[in-house]
């Protein structure tokens, strides 16, 4: 097989084409696992040319080792930075976090919590209402009576 | 009779459908021709040919293909010319 581990070649297809690496594992009979110039991806063999090169690596060699082994060819590439897992990690702790709050605090209050801010809440909806009512009026009174007094003094 | 000035074919003509349900003719500018490989004449695909108001405000991913060569080569025009170079 031409495309065995180690093979340097250039990807003919595709944004990355034109740039060299490396083949780090074989997936398929079609399928090979690169690195280098390239995004680190699998590619079909039919998109690649092999080179005449082939390098000593691991298997599934980590970037930092392809890296290396590709600047004492004389192909230079730059190291990808690792993917930083912090988002990840916060948001599943502050869902769990929410959770256990509200349990506790229905139990401690028990009914009357539960009750006067429903009340609360209701009254200041009913305020609110009341004062949107009467602003809206007013408003509209207003400018009934600026439309009225305009055609009035012209 | 469409008056004279729409009777030559330097405007293309494109059919709209109008809220009321009627088909109209309208006049339109005429689009630039599309774009050619370099080397073997194909016409590209992915390459926009449109007026240049248009091409102005259009992403640079819908005018050409993100390769090299895109927009100058077809693919397979591509794929020769790179491993040439390498084979050279």
């Amino acid at each position: 097989m031409i495309f065995e581990i180690g093979r340097i070649a250039v990807k003919i297809a595709g944004r990355d084409a034109g740039k060299k690496c490396v083949v780090i594992d074989i997936l398929d009979n079609n399928l090979v696992l690169i690195d280098g110039q390239t995004r680190r991806r699998k590619c079909s063999i039919v998109h690649l040319e092999p080179l005449d090169k082939v390098i000593k690596i691991k298997k599934n060699a980590s970037n930092k080792d392809v890296v290396s082994a590709l600047k004492k060819e004389g192909i230079e590439c730059k190291e990808k930075a690792a993917k930083e897992k912090k988002e990840k990690s916060e948001r599943p702790k502050k869902q769990k976090k929410k959770k256990p709050e509200k349990e506790p605090k229905k139990s401690k209050a028990a009914k009357k919590k539960e009750k006067e801010p429903k009340k609360g809440s209701e009254e200041k909806k009913a305020a609110k209402k009341d004062t949107k009512d009467k602003k809206e009026p007013k408003k509209s009174k207003e400018k009934k009576a600026e439309t009225k007094g305009k055609p009035a003094s012209n | 009779m469409p008056k004279p000035g729409h009777r030559s074919r330097s405007l293309r003509r494109v059919f709209v459908r109008t809220p009321g349900g009627e088909s109209r003719l309208h006049y339109r500018k005429k689009k630039p021709a599309k774009a050619r490989c370099g080397s073997c004449g194909a016409v590209l695909k992915g390459v926009a040919s449109e007026r240049p108001y248009k091409m102005q405000n259009m992403p640079r991913s819908r005018k050409k293909p993100q390769r090299p060569y895109g927009g100058m080569l077809c693919s397979r025009c591509m794929r020769t010319v790179i491993i040439e170079k390498e084979r050279v």
